[in-house]
Protein backbone atom coordinates (compact mmCIF):
# COMPACT_ATOMS: atom_id res chain seq x y z
CA UNK A 1 0.00 0.00 0.00
CA UNK A 2 2.66 2.68 0.98
CA UNK A 3 4.50 1.34 -2.06
CA UNK A 4 2.01 2.12 -4.37
CA UNK A 5 1.17 5.61 -2.67
CA UNK A 6 5.12 6.30 -3.31
CA UNK A 7 4.71 5.47 -6.87
CA UNK A 8 1.88 7.75 -7.16
CA UNK A 9 3.71 10.48 -5.52
CA UNK A 10 6.76 10.18 -7.91
CA UNK A 11 4.32 10.09 -11.14
CA UNK A 12 2.60 13.11 -9.79
CA UNK A 13 5.55 14.88 -9.29
CA UNK A 14 6.77 13.93 -12.21
CA UNK A 15 4.06 15.12 -13.90
CA UNK A 16 2.98 17.82 -11.99
CA UNK A 17 6.68 19.88 -11.44
CA UNK A 18 6.72 22.64 -13.93
CA UNK A 19 9.45 22.29 -16.15
CA UNK A 20 12.37 25.03 -15.98
CA UNK A 21 12.67 27.34 -18.90
CA UNK A 22 14.73 30.75 -19.93
CA UNK A 23 13.14 33.58 -20.58
CA UNK A 24 15.93 35.56 -22.97
CA UNK A 25 15.90 39.20 -23.34
CA UNK A 26 18.42 39.83 -25.91
CA UNK A 27 21.90 38.46 -27.23
CA UNK A 28 24.76 41.31 -26.58
CA UNK A 29 28.55 41.48 -28.30
CA UNK A 30 30.12 40.26 -25.49
CA UNK A 31 31.90 36.67 -23.83
CA UNK A 32 31.62 37.67 -20.68
CA UNK A 33 29.40 35.43 -17.44
CA UNK A 34 28.02 38.27 -15.53
CA UNK A 35 24.78 38.33 -13.04
CA UNK A 36 22.96 41.57 -13.56
CA UNK A 37 20.98 41.81 -10.44
CA UNK A 38 17.07 41.30 -10.36
CA UNK A 39 16.27 44.04 -12.88
CA UNK A 40 14.22 41.11 -14.99
CA UNK A 41 10.22 40.36 -15.56
CA UNK A 42 8.81 40.70 -12.18
CA UNK A 43 12.18 41.23 -10.18
CA UNK A 44 14.11 37.84 -11.53
CA UNK A 45 17.71 37.67 -11.50
CA UNK A 46 19.07 38.07 -14.89
CA UNK A 47 22.68 36.38 -16.20
CA UNK A 48 24.25 36.05 -19.10
CA UNK A 49 24.68 32.54 -20.88
CA UNK A 50 27.88 33.16 -23.12
CA UNK A 51 29.15 31.42 -26.23
CA UNK A 52 31.95 31.99 -28.27
CA UNK A 53 32.42 35.71 -27.90
CA UNK A 54 28.60 36.46 -27.62
CA UNK A 55 26.09 36.05 -24.79
CA UNK A 56 22.31 36.00 -24.34
CA UNK A 57 20.43 37.72 -21.31
CA UNK A 58 18.03 35.43 -19.35
CA UNK A 59 16.46 34.63 -16.28
CA UNK A 60 15.09 31.50 -14.66
CA UNK A 61 11.34 30.50 -15.44
CA UNK A 62 8.94 27.87 -15.68
CA UNK A 63 8.63 26.79 -19.24
CA UNK A 64 5.12 28.55 -19.80
CA UNK A 65 4.64 32.10 -21.64
CA UNK A 66 3.84 34.89 -19.01
CA UNK A 67 0.21 35.57 -19.37
CA UNK A 68 -2.34 38.30 -18.40
CA UNK A 69 -5.77 39.92 -18.73
CA UNK A 70 -4.13 43.09 -16.87
CA UNK A 71 -3.12 44.99 -19.03
CA UNK A 72 -1.21 47.09 -15.95
CA UNK A 73 0.48 43.66 -15.50
CA UNK A 74 1.45 43.25 -18.83
CA UNK A 75 2.66 46.85 -19.26
CA UNK A 76 5.04 46.41 -16.08
CA UNK A 77 6.85 43.13 -18.01
CA UNK A 78 7.28 44.90 -21.31
CA UNK A 79 8.58 47.72 -19.31
CA UNK A 80 11.17 44.97 -17.76
CA UNK A 81 11.97 43.25 -20.75
CA UNK A 82 12.77 46.76 -21.87
CA UNK A 83 15.08 47.59 -19.00
CA UNK A 84 17.05 44.39 -19.36
CA UNK A 85 17.54 45.36 -22.97
CA UNK A 86 18.49 49.04 -22.70
CA UNK A 87 20.86 47.62 -19.31
CA UNK A 88 22.96 45.82 -21.93
CA UNK A 89 22.95 48.17 -24.83
CA UNK A 90 24.58 50.37 -21.91
CA UNK A 91 26.89 47.68 -20.33
CA UNK A 92 28.11 46.26 -23.58
CA UNK A 93 27.14 48.85 -26.96
CA UNK A 94 25.79 46.69 -29.03
CA UNK A 95 22.30 44.18 -28.82
CA UNK A 96 19.98 42.42 -30.29
CA UNK A 97 16.37 42.79 -28.79
CA UNK A 98 14.16 39.18 -28.54
CA UNK A 99 10.59 39.15 -28.64
CA UNK A 100 8.37 39.65 -25.71
CA UNK A 101 7.97 36.11 -24.03
CA UNK A 102 9.86 33.97 -26.08
CA UNK A 103 11.14 30.99 -23.16
CA UNK A 104 13.11 28.08 -24.17
CA UNK A 105 12.18 24.77 -22.71
CA UNK A 106 13.84 21.56 -21.90
CA UNK A 107 13.45 18.92 -24.51
CA UNK A 108 14.06 15.25 -23.38
CA UNK A 109 17.84 15.05 -21.81
CA UNK A 110 19.03 18.66 -22.83
CA UNK A 111 17.66 21.55 -20.31
CA UNK A 112 16.74 24.62 -21.12
CA UNK A 113 20.07 26.24 -20.71
CA UNK A 114 21.94 23.33 -23.23
CA UNK A 115 19.09 24.06 -25.40
CA UNK A 116 19.80 27.93 -25.77
CA UNK A 117 23.48 27.17 -26.21
CA UNK A 118 23.18 24.49 -28.96
CA UNK A 119 21.08 27.45 -30.72
CA UNK A 120 23.23 30.51 -30.06
CA UNK A 121 25.56 27.74 -31.66
CA UNK A 122 23.37 26.74 -34.76
CA UNK A 123 22.62 30.50 -35.27
CA UNK A 124 25.95 32.02 -33.96
CA UNK A 125 27.50 32.92 -37.77
CA UNK A 126 23.68 34.73 -39.08
CA UNK A 127 23.73 36.49 -35.11
CA UNK A 128 27.49 37.83 -36.08
CA UNK A 129 26.29 39.16 -39.28
CA UNK A 130 23.26 41.36 -37.40
CA UNK A 131 25.43 42.40 -34.67
CA UNK A 132 28.13 43.75 -37.10
CA UNK A 133 25.10 45.26 -39.53
CA UNK A 134 23.76 47.09 -36.30
CA UNK A 135 27.19 47.59 -34.54
CA UNK A 136 27.06 51.60 -33.68
CA UNK A 137 23.77 52.35 -35.05
CA UNK A 138 20.12 53.55 -32.69
CA UNK A 139 16.85 53.36 -33.71
CA UNK A 140 14.63 56.39 -34.10
CA UNK A 141 11.14 56.20 -34.47
CA UNK A 142 9.48 59.03 -36.72
CA UNK A 143 5.95 60.28 -37.27
CA UNK A 144 4.92 62.87 -39.66
CA UNK A 145 1.15 64.01 -39.26
CA UNK A 146 -0.54 66.88 -41.56
CA UNK A 147 -3.49 69.11 -40.15
CA UNK A 148 -6.45 67.68 -42.78
CA UNK A 149 -8.56 70.98 -42.28
CA UNK A 150 -5.61 73.47 -43.17
CA UNK A 151 -4.13 71.34 -45.70
CA UNK A 152 -8.11 71.20 -47.23
CA UNK A 153 -8.13 75.15 -46.98
CA UNK A 154 -4.92 75.26 -48.98
CA UNK A 155 -6.37 73.45 -51.41
CA UNK A 156 -9.51 75.52 -51.76
CA UNK A 157 -7.34 78.95 -52.39
CA UNK A 158 -4.93 77.28 -54.60
CA UNK A 159 -6.30 74.69 -56.82
CA UNK A 160 -7.40 76.26 -60.26
CA UNK A 161 -9.99 73.87 -60.92
CA UNK A 162 -11.70 74.35 -57.76
CA UNK A 163 -11.53 77.89 -57.79
CA UNK A 164 -13.44 77.71 -60.67
CA UNK A 165 -16.24 75.67 -59.58
CA UNK A 166 -16.47 77.56 -56.96
CA UNK A 167 -17.21 80.41 -58.65
CA UNK A 168 -19.52 78.66 -60.49
CA UNK A 169 -22.26 78.03 -57.93
CA UNK A 170 -23.44 81.16 -57.76
CA UNK A 171 -26.53 81.78 -59.91
CA UNK A 172 -27.52 77.97 -59.84
CA UNK A 173 -30.07 76.28 -58.71
CA UNK A 174 -30.07 75.48 -55.16
CA UNK A 175 -30.66 71.40 -56.15
CA UNK A 176 -27.73 72.11 -58.84
CA UNK A 177 -25.72 73.78 -56.68
CA UNK A 178 -25.55 70.65 -54.14
CA UNK A 179 -24.46 68.82 -56.88
CA UNK A 180 -21.80 71.06 -58.02
CA UNK A 181 -20.61 71.28 -54.01
CA UNK A 182 -20.40 67.20 -53.73
CA UNK A 183 -18.09 67.27 -57.03
CA UNK A 184 -16.12 69.63 -55.24
CA UNK A 185 -15.49 68.29 -52.32
CA UNK A 186 -14.79 64.67 -54.73
CA UNK A 187 -12.22 66.46 -55.85
CA UNK A 188 -10.80 67.72 -53.13
CA UNK A 189 -10.42 64.01 -51.40
CA UNK A 190 -8.77 63.14 -54.77
CA UNK A 191 -6.63 66.13 -54.17
CA UNK A 192 -5.89 65.46 -50.30
CA UNK A 193 -5.20 61.76 -51.31
CA UNK A 194 -2.63 62.86 -53.98
CA UNK A 195 -1.38 64.98 -51.86
CA UNK A 196 -0.86 62.67 -49.28
CA UNK A 197 0.83 59.98 -51.71
CA UNK A 198 3.27 62.85 -53.22
CA UNK A 199 4.09 64.25 -49.15
CA UNK A 200 4.69 60.92 -48.52
CA UNK A 201 7.66 60.25 -51.20
CA UNK A 202 8.86 63.27 -50.77
CA UNK A 203 9.82 62.86 -47.00
CA UNK A 204 10.67 59.52 -46.87
CA UNK A 205 13.24 60.30 -49.96
CA UNK A 206 14.17 63.22 -47.83
CA UNK A 207 14.53 61.17 -44.29
CA UNK A 208 16.41 57.84 -46.60
CA UNK A 209 18.59 60.08 -47.00
CA UNK A 210 20.29 60.87 -43.74
CA UNK A 211 19.60 57.24 -42.29
CA UNK A 212 21.74 53.93 -42.77
CA UNK A 213 18.40 51.73 -42.90
CA UNK A 214 14.48 52.67 -43.00
CA UNK A 215 11.19 50.79 -42.22
CA UNK A 216 7.68 51.51 -43.23
CA UNK A 217 5.15 50.90 -39.83
CA UNK A 218 1.68 51.06 -40.19
CA UNK A 219 0.41 54.70 -39.66
CA UNK A 220 -1.76 55.39 -36.35
CA UNK A 221 -5.30 56.19 -36.18
CA UNK A 222 -5.79 60.74 -36.08
CA UNK A 223 -5.03 61.90 -32.81
CA UNK A 224 -5.99 65.63 -31.75
CA UNK A 225 -7.01 66.25 -35.24
CA UNK A 226 -3.80 65.19 -36.65
CA UNK A 227 -4.02 62.35 -39.17
CA UNK A 228 -0.27 60.37 -39.77
CA UNK A 229 0.75 60.37 -43.00
CA UNK A 230 3.89 58.52 -42.16
CA UNK A 231 5.62 56.42 -40.03
CA UNK A 232 8.93 54.53 -40.36
CA UNK A 233 11.52 53.19 -37.94
CA UNK A 234 15.18 54.25 -38.80
CA UNK A 235 18.61 52.96 -37.93
CA UNK A 236 21.05 55.75 -37.87
CA UNK A 237 24.86 55.48 -36.67
CA UNK A 238 25.25 56.67 -33.12
CA UNK A 239 26.67 60.32 -33.66
CA UNK A 240 24.70 60.76 -37.13
CA UNK A 241 21.75 61.83 -35.20
CA UNK A 242 22.16 65.62 -35.52
CA UNK A 243 21.15 64.79 -39.44
CA UNK A 244 18.25 63.49 -39.25
CA UNK A 245 16.96 65.86 -36.49
CA UNK A 246 17.69 68.56 -39.60
CA UNK A 247 16.34 67.03 -42.30
CA UNK A 248 12.97 66.81 -39.90
CA UNK A 249 13.21 70.46 -38.42
CA UNK A 250 12.95 71.67 -42.58
CA UNK A 251 9.78 69.13 -42.57
CA UNK A 252 8.59 70.29 -39.35
CA UNK A 253 8.45 73.81 -40.03
CA UNK A 254 5.86 73.34 -42.70
CA UNK A 255 2.48 74.78 -42.37
CA UNK A 256 0.09 72.13 -41.60
CA UNK A 257 2.83 69.81 -40.90
CA UNK A 258 4.10 68.17 -37.67
CA UNK A 259 7.16 65.60 -36.73
CA UNK A 260 7.05 63.39 -34.18
CA UNK A 261 10.96 62.02 -33.11
CA UNK A 262 11.49 59.42 -30.79
CA UNK A 263 14.25 57.48 -29.25
CA UNK A 264 17.13 56.05 -29.65
CA UNK A 265 16.48 52.58 -28.53
CA UNK A 266 17.94 49.71 -29.06
CA UNK A 267 17.51 48.42 -32.92
CA UNK A 268 14.20 46.55 -32.12
CA UNK A 269 12.62 46.83 -35.78
CA UNK A 270 16.25 45.71 -37.69
CA UNK A 271 16.91 42.54 -36.22
CA UNK A 272 14.12 40.59 -38.34
CA UNK A 273 12.23 40.47 -41.34
CA UNK A 274 8.82 41.48 -41.60
CA UNK B 1 14.61 68.60 -33.27
CA UNK B 2 16.16 66.75 -30.49
CA UNK B 3 14.68 62.99 -30.36
CA UNK B 4 12.55 62.39 -27.30
CA UNK B 5 12.53 59.31 -25.02
CA UNK B 6 10.43 59.84 -22.13
CA UNK B 7 8.90 57.02 -20.13
CA UNK B 8 5.17 57.95 -20.27
CA UNK B 9 5.19 59.87 -23.83
CA UNK B 10 6.58 56.99 -25.75
CA UNK B 11 5.46 53.91 -23.94
CA UNK B 12 3.21 52.83 -26.67
CA UNK B 13 6.19 53.96 -29.16
CA UNK B 14 7.74 50.95 -26.81
CA UNK B 15 5.54 48.39 -26.73
CA UNK B 16 4.89 48.00 -30.32
CA UNK B 17 8.01 47.57 -30.20
CA UNK B 18 8.67 45.10 -27.58
CA UNK B 19 5.54 43.14 -28.52
CA UNK B 20 6.39 42.99 -32.09
CA UNK B 21 9.90 43.11 -33.02
CA UNK B 22 12.80 41.64 -31.96
CA UNK B 23 14.43 38.25 -33.09
CA UNK B 24 11.33 35.87 -33.37
CA UNK B 25 12.58 32.36 -32.54
CA UNK B 26 11.24 29.35 -34.73
CA UNK B 27 11.69 25.95 -33.13
CA UNK B 28 10.69 23.33 -30.79
CA UNK B 29 13.07 24.36 -28.52
CA UNK B 30 10.40 27.67 -27.55
CA UNK B 31 7.37 27.19 -25.11
CA UNK B 32 4.56 27.92 -27.26
CA UNK B 33 3.07 31.08 -27.64
CA UNK B 34 -0.15 30.42 -28.94
CA UNK B 35 -1.80 32.84 -26.61
CA UNK B 36 0.35 35.59 -26.99
CA UNK B 37 -0.46 38.39 -29.70
CA UNK B 38 -3.86 38.41 -27.55
CA UNK B 39 -1.93 39.60 -24.78
CA UNK B 40 -0.28 42.58 -27.52
CA UNK B 41 -4.04 43.28 -28.28
CA UNK B 42 -5.87 43.26 -24.71
CA UNK B 43 -2.85 45.42 -23.83
CA UNK B 44 -3.59 48.03 -26.99
CA UNK B 45 -6.79 48.03 -26.50
CA UNK B 46 -6.85 49.38 -22.86
CA UNK B 47 -4.49 51.59 -23.95
CA UNK B 48 -6.77 52.59 -26.79
CA UNK B 49 -9.46 52.76 -24.23
CA UNK B 50 -11.46 50.19 -25.97
CA UNK B 51 -11.73 47.46 -23.20
CA UNK B 52 -15.78 47.72 -23.99
CA UNK B 53 -15.19 46.37 -27.58
CA UNK B 54 -12.85 43.76 -25.91
CA UNK B 55 -15.54 42.74 -23.46
CA UNK B 56 -17.78 42.05 -25.85
CA UNK B 57 -15.99 40.10 -28.25
CA UNK B 58 -15.88 42.88 -30.99
CA UNK B 59 -12.09 43.08 -30.68
CA UNK B 60 -11.09 39.76 -33.14
CA UNK B 61 -13.10 41.27 -36.10
CA UNK B 62 -11.77 44.85 -35.48
CA UNK B 63 -8.19 43.36 -35.25
CA UNK B 64 -8.63 41.38 -38.49
CA UNK B 65 -10.07 44.08 -40.60
CA UNK B 66 -7.27 46.83 -39.03
CA UNK B 67 -4.56 44.85 -39.35
CA UNK B 68 -5.88 43.53 -43.17
CA UNK B 69 -6.33 47.19 -44.03
CA UNK B 70 -2.93 48.19 -42.54
CA UNK B 71 -1.60 45.35 -44.93
CA UNK B 72 -3.15 46.94 -47.99
CA UNK B 73 -2.14 50.18 -47.16
CA UNK B 74 1.64 49.00 -46.33
CA UNK B 75 1.87 47.00 -49.84
CA UNK B 76 0.42 50.27 -51.38
CA UNK B 77 3.57 52.53 -50.18
CA UNK B 78 5.59 49.97 -51.54
CA UNK B 79 4.94 50.39 -53.95
CA UNK B 80 4.93 53.86 -54.58
CA UNK B 81 8.36 53.89 -53.77
CA UNK B 82 9.56 50.30 -54.75
CA UNK B 83 11.44 51.49 -58.27
CA UNK B 84 14.15 53.29 -55.83
CA UNK B 85 14.44 52.05 -52.49
CA UNK B 86 14.99 48.27 -51.00
CA UNK B 87 12.55 48.59 -48.20
CA UNK B 88 13.18 45.20 -46.27
CA UNK B 89 17.02 43.20 -46.20
CA UNK B 90 16.45 39.73 -45.49
CA UNK B 91 19.08 38.68 -43.29
CA UNK B 92 19.83 34.83 -42.06
CA UNK B 93 16.62 32.77 -42.56
CA UNK B 94 16.39 31.88 -38.63
CA UNK B 95 15.69 35.55 -38.13
CA UNK B 96 11.60 35.26 -39.77
CA UNK B 97 8.93 37.88 -39.18
CA UNK B 98 5.90 36.94 -37.39
CA UNK B 99 3.68 38.04 -40.59
CA UNK B 100 5.47 36.60 -43.08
Amino acid sequence: MQNRETIETIINNMVMAPEEGRYVYCIADSAQSVHLGKIGIDGNEVYTVPYNNICALVHKCNAEPYKSDDPEVVKAWVISHDRVIQTAWEKWGNVLPINFDTIIKEVSANSAEQNLVAWLAGEYEGLRNVLQRVKNKVEFGIQISWDPRGVAQQIMRTNKEIQKMESEIAGKSKGLAYMHRQKIEGLLKQQMETGADAYFRDFFGRIKQVVDEIKIEKTKKPENGLQMILNVACLVERDKSQDLGQALDSINNLENFSVRFIGPWPPYSFVSRG
Amino acid sequence: MEPIRNGHATLVDLLDRVLDKGIIIYADLIVSLAGIPLIGVNLRAAIAGMETMLKYGMMTEWDDRVRTWERQRIEARKLLIKHDTEIEEPIAGLLQGKDK
